[in-house]
């Protein structure tokens, strides 16, 4: 008589242990730096970086990156002696899966400082986390602007907000193209949002005439609707955030339905990579971008670190790159100068940050509505036979631009 | 006006390939009484195969289709008949345990795909990719045309197969009352794992015929396993006819929305009609067709 609900307790019982199976396996699995009986001696530092998922091939040059600038600093002798130790965590691009991340970091791993965070929803979430727990976080790429805007102590960013992208585009147009009117296209994410709010607002002040501004799903498969009315407002300038595919799916249906504007700029993320000339193909020629970091930069180590990561991985870096590499160069010199090795100690060390990198200058100040932001200038690239080449400021320029574009 | 028409042309043609995505998983509800999950991860491994036809030995996608939709069949007629099938047999905790294999699955294909291919975004350019012709002043994507031409044509001949041989009526009757059809004679699991082939073998079309205008990446699956299942429920469960009509208003609504609403709630407008079809039209499109 009581044998069917023995046999469901004994049933239940299995699910609920191969479920704990699968769970425990999940979690085992996570990159092997959280072995909790590693050395004493070495100083842990978290990283936050989408792994797998949609974003995985930016985490993947982030972390290649990371580790580079890790074999350097330990090679030469490390943190005063202190090996550091990198633990790297997929956040998967989704916010929750970072705010776990963050906790494991912090209460099973004990991290002493976190670097990472690659969108910005995922890097305005782990911050949050940064805040709570009180352990310094340096968001190298996360670039919304409010994750600097919230007054959090703990939260410190190397890379310039998303409203400072265009700046290099803005002195660009106004003096050489002088257009009258634009048509803005950004995906409906935090940092497409951000971008091209900044980017409509100065538009305005440039006397630049927005005819229509429209956000998109990332992922979509037919921008033509969407291309069709850009084409009936015949803007000047068609300015983009995008992602690498939708970005390359936008310029090839553009040039298919024969929209052709005196200039397409694309507001840096998926426009400077080098995925985006090899699936645009041929559309991408003449394609301006906004961009944060080329190899010609005038800073120390910029040009260095762009060979030696071409040679190591075979292919080439960009912006995110550079500020992965950067990012833990900055946390290290922390960790030298802290006074010991308790989170508060080094968030202090940060603060007072002020050194080259190959990404730039870093020095954590505060200005508008912003706290501990590092500023830096931008950069305005355009594909010209299959090559990202730096066109202006014209100090900088790797190959002068060509406008107007045939 | 020229807006209007544009529109429209790009929701039916993508209305096309959806139809396809649809016709398959609706095949596989009507004869399993499931949701395949994992029906857009199958479509994503017929992209990826479709990739290395073109990509190593330079076939043309639409070549490919002889490849890469027999592949597809024998790996769901695989699927069906040792990861599926068997759970039919187990006295189970919950009736819903092949939907929820079906999930595991497409987390398999997923990976197994990342695990080879890395995470890096794939295309296939062909010379006629970003081709386009005028009619008037509305573009037309060549390879959406045709694209669009060989749906028809798949579809015509999932038609005729269904209706007039004794493979299709035996699926037909499987799906209507698996004793009765056992008791005819008809050997059900054999019908399954059919049906099960014949589903991810249209959805391998779809994506074969998808990707000379789209891209690939592992991740792919889940957008369009999400779009099969409102097509599917759209068109009535279990319902070709319904599903074919599904597709194209899935197409047409995520085009008309992108135009006139916002291309940021394309997939809104599409989970709208979801709803609005739950509520209203919980029989779908087949209580309009009766077919």
């Amino acid at each position: 008589m009581n044998k069917s609900p023995m046999l469901f307790r004994r049933k239940a019982f299995a699910v609920w242990s191969l479920f704990f199976a699968v769970a425990w396996g999940v979690v085992s699995c996570a990159p092997s730096g959280s072995d909790q009986s590693a050395k004493a001696e070495t100083i842990r530092v978290g990283v936050v970086l989408p792994l797998t998922g949609e974003q995985a091939q930016f985490g993947e040059i982030e972390k290649d990156s990371f580790q580079m600038a890790l074999e350097e600093i330990n090679g030469a002798g490390g943190v005063n002696g202190k090996p550091i130790e990198l633990l790297i965590e997929d956040d998967t691009g989704r916010p929750e899966v970072g705010r776990s991340a963050m906790e494991k970091l912090i209460t099973q791993n004990k991290a002493i400082a976190i670097g990472g965070g690659y969108s910005s929803s995922v890097a305005f979430a782990i911050a949050g986390v940064a805040q709570q727990r009180q352990v310094p976080l340096v968001v190298n790429t996360g670039s919304d602007d409010k994750i600097t805007e919230q007054n959090w102590d703990y939260v410190f960013r190397i890379n310039p907000p998303a409203s400072e992208y265009p700046a290099a585009v803005n002195s660009f147009l106004q003096e050489v193209v002088k257009p009258k009117t634009a048509a803005l296209l950004y995906e409906n994410t935090s940092f497409g949002q951000s971008s091209s709010k900044s980017f409509a607002e100065q538009a305005e002040k440039l006397g630049l005439q927005i005819v229509l501004k429209e956000g998109y799903e990332s992922g979509a498969v037919d921008f033509k609707p969407l291309l069709t009315k850009v084409k009936a407002a015949q803007p000047d300038l068609v300015y983009m955030v995008s992602y690498l595919m939708d970005a390359a799916l936008l310029i090839r249906q553009s040039r298919e339905l024969g929209l052709a504007p005196k200039l397409f700029v694309g507001g840096g993320a998926g426009f400077t990579l080098p995925g985006f000339a090899a699936n645009a193909g041929d559309a991408a020629q003449g394609v301006f971008s906004a961009d944060l970091w080329v190899p010609s930069a005038p800073y120390p180590g910029a040009k260095e670190y762009f060979d030696k990561y071409a040679k190591t991985y075979g292919k080439n870096a960009e912006y995110h790159g550079a500020e992965a590499y950067s990012c833990l160069y900055v946390i290290a010199d922390a960790l030298k100068r802290a006074k010991d090795l308790t989170p508060a100690a080094v968030r202090q060390a940060l603060a007072e940050t002020d050194m080259k990198t190959a990404f730039g200058p870093v020095k954590f100040v505060s200005y508008d509505k912003k706290t501990q932001q590092n500023r830096l200038p931008t950069y305005l690239v355009q594909w010209q036979n299959g090559k990202l080449e730096t066109v202006w400021p014209k100090e900088f320029a790797s190959q002068p631009y060509i406008y107007p574009v045939p | 006006m020229d807006v209007f028409l544009q529109t429209l042309v790009a929701g039916v043609l993508k209305g096309g390939l959806y139809a396809l995505i649809g016709a398959g998983m609706t095949l596989i509800m009507g004869v399993m009484r499931i949701i395949n999950l994992a029906h857009g991860q199958m479509m994503m491994v017929a992209m990826y195969i479709t990739y290395v036809c073109f990509h190593y030995w330079g076939l043309d996608p639409y070549l490919a289709l002889f490849i890469s939709m027999p592949a597809l069949f024998l790996l769901g007629v695989g699927i069906q008949k040792y990861t599926l099938n068997p759970l039919l047999k187990a006295e189970s905790l919950l009736p819903e345990n092949q939907v929820l294999m079906t999930v595991g699955i497409g987390m398999v294909l997923t990976e197994v795909i990342r695990f080879i291919f890395t995470s890096n975004y794939l295309s296939v350019k062909t010379g006629y990719s970003d081709a386009a012709f005028f009619l008037g002043r509305i573009s037309f994507s060549v390879a959406l045309t045709i694209a669009f031409g060989i749906a028809c044509a798949i579809t015509a001949f999932l038609f005729w197969l269904l209706v007039k041989t004794d493979l299709g009526r035996s699926i037909r009757a499987v799906a209507q009352d698996e004793e009765a059809a056992a008791l005819m004679g008809i050997h059900v699991e054999r019908i399954r794992s059919t049906a099960m082939g014949l589903g991810a073998a249209l959805a391998a079309a779809a994506g074969t015929l998808l990707l000379p205008v789209y891209y690939l990446y592992p991740d792919i699956g889940g957008p369009f396993t999400r779009r099969a299942f409102i097509i599917t429920v759209l068109g009535g469960l279990g319902s070709t006819v319904g599903a074919i009509g599904g597709g194209l208003v899935l197409g047409l609504a995520e085009a008309f929305g992108a135009t006139y609403i916002g291309m940021a709630s394309e997939e809104m407008v599409g989970l709208i009609i979801f709803l609005a079809v739950l509520l209203f039209l919980p029989e779908g499109l087949k209580r309009l067709t009766r077919v």
